[in-house]
């Protein structure tokens, strides 16, 4: 076996076999994070669910007494895109400090160093699992049909993985050199989780009262950029995909354009190897700058 | 066979001078430098042949352990080229991808895991290595639970029982107790009586006349002497008396 180390680094697909040459590190990474986050915790798991389930109970609430849109089951549709973005949320914090947390192992060890991020991404795609698991355990018992597009949701979830992974690369690797990204990312989440379709349903850009005022072409252009968005894209299909459609007074259901989840695919994908050259380019500079 | 070739080796670190590692920092230094290229290895050449023990000796600040970091792969080079013929296990730090809140046992695989040592291959090892590391009452406590010294001697005992064909050791072995040295450095000669490749830096002269077949002086880069243990030493110490340095050898 001959191993070399040059200035020039490995073309990107060495550099994944070499990941993959890792693959029982990243496997221990992951089930070390797992292991850890509830490590010293009694109710262990319990604590990752908590979390969505308190905040969609209250707002769940809100939006059945206090601010009824008219929606039957709004919970449910609330949840359907809420495990998601806590998907992503949660990937994007963890990853953002992911290399930085291990300064002492990339100081003194070799090993591909993509597996941090990665490893950070999967272990809260475990979570994700667990959590749609719950879900759809809610979703029986509230009586919704059982859909034939149920069977898409793992190609659903697959694109949300590459889109996650694409940022995690982006944000670990510039957390390295500049610690204001953390905050950055912070802030930037935070207006996120407005601007995608979290809270409400992506029709509401279309129907809601004020909104009408908008020339009928400019209310069209604003959906299609939401569409456009993958992030927005994915809550829309996850919706879509899961729950019956819903017609009220006010409020029409728009079915979902399987071109433009194409789209969040080929978008998801661009970003994945584009965070991912990016990390490459960069990541025998960590051990220097830690 | 050469177990070890450096090619023409540079390495040249970037020094941040007031590094704000903010952007607006980055921001405000705009086309301004505000660092110095710090030339820590300024093209060297060797290669060790597969069997050789080699002590690398020189100064702090030489480049003894820039250079033990680029063979492990742990930093590029700017400049040449390392080839490496076999498994590499690297100890620039004992433990240090240890986790205070998991057991010993899942250390171990963690650890083992980078150091490239898959499941099973762990497995097959346990009981030695958890032995030579005399941890058998412990292995299922927590980490944070162990004294300093029986994490150093679980570093120790994962990164040897890996069977690595070029062992890659800085200063480590001067930490820990009597007894736990007296472990190492028979473990260093079952290493070299097994034909293995050992490549270590140290301060410690006495361990470099104890074990090394051959030695390396570096000084700010660049190789002063390389040969037997003796006149390596010998040139060593005599130019450390004049210049009086005080991070000297013992």
């Amino acid at each position: 076996m001959q191993v070399r180390n040059e200035p020039k680094g490995l073309g990107m697909l060495k550099e994944l076999a070499e990941l993959v040459r890792y693959r029982e590190l990243l496997l221990n990474l992951v089930i070390r994070d797992i292991r850890i986050r509830y490590k010293n915790s009694v109710l262990g798991f319990f604590w990752s669910l908590a979390s969505p389930l308190v905040q969609v109970a209250t707002i769940t609430i809100i939006f059945k007494f206090v601010l009824d849109i008219g929606i039957p089951n709004y919970s449910a549709y609330l949840l359907c895109a809420f495990l998601p973005w806590t998907f992503f949320q949660m990937s994007v914090l963890d990853a953002s400090m992911s290399v930085l947390h291990h300064g002492g192992l990339v100081k003194k060890t070799y090993f591909p160093r993509e597996a941090l991020p990665v490893s950070i991404v999967l272990s809260n795609l475990v979570h994700f699992i667990l959590a749609l698991g719950v879900f759809f355990i809610y979703l029986l018992i509230l009586g919704t049909p059982i859909l034939i597009t149920w069977l898409m949701l793992p190609v659903v979830v697959l694109i949300q993985l590459m889109l996650n992974l694409g940022i995690a690369f982006f944000v670990s690797c510039l957390n390295v050199f500049y610690e204001d990204v953390k905050y950055m990312v912070t802030v930037l989440l935070s207006l996120l989780f407005y601007l995608t379709p979290v809270i409400y349903v992506t029709e509401l850009i279309y129907y809601a009262k004020r909104m009408q005022a908008i020339p009928e072409v400019y209310r069209q252009l604003i959906l299609k950029l939401f569409y456009i968005n993958p992030l927005s894209m994915l809550m829309t299909a996850y919706r879509k995909i899961l729950l019956p459609p819903f017609n009220t007074e006010n409020i029409k259901d728009i079915p979902m354009d399987y071109r433009y989840l194409l789209l969040a695919g080929v978008t998801s994908f661009l970003i994945l190897a584009g965070g991912y050259a990016f990390f490459n380019s960069r990541k025998w500079l960590f051990a220097e700058r830690l | 066979m050469e177990a070890v070739q450096i090619q023409n080796l540079r390495k040249t670190f970037r020094l941040y001078h007031e590094r704000s590692g903010t952007l607006k920092g980055l921001v405000l230094s705009f086309r301004r430098t505000r660092f110095e290229d710090i030339h820590a290895l300024k093209g060297i050449s060797f290669s060790v042949a597969a069997g050789e023990t080699l002590a690398i000796v020189g100064k702090n600040g030489s480049g003894k352990s820039t250079l033990l970091g680029i063979m492990a792969k742990v930093y590029r080079p700017t400049g040449g080229r390392v080839i490496v013929n076999g498994r590499v296990s690297a100890l620039l730090e004992l433990g240090a991808g240890f986790h205070p809140d998991l057991t010993g046992i899942e250390n171990i695989y963690l650890n083992a895991s980078i150091l490239g040592l898959g499941r099973r291959e762990v497995g097959k090892r346990l009981d030695e290595i958890v032995s030579f590391a005399e941890l058998e009452r412990f292995v299922d406590a927590p980490l944070r639970t162990y004294s300093s010294g029986m994490v150093l001697r679980l570093g120790f005992a994962v990164a040897t029982q890996i069977d690595p064909d070029i062992l890659l050791v800085d200063e480590v072995l001067a930490v820990g107790d009597e007894s736990f040295q007296h472990k190492c450095y028979a473990k260093v000669r079952e290493f070299q009586s097994r034909g293995k490749t050992i490549i270590f830096v140290s301060h410690d002269l006495k361990a470099v006349r104890d074990v090394a077949t051959r030695a390396i002086w570096l000084d700010s880069g660049e190789i002063r002497a390389d040969d037997g243990v003796e006149s390596v030493l010998e040139a060593y110490v005599n130019e450390s008396k004049e210049t009086g340095a005080s991070d000297g050898p013992r």
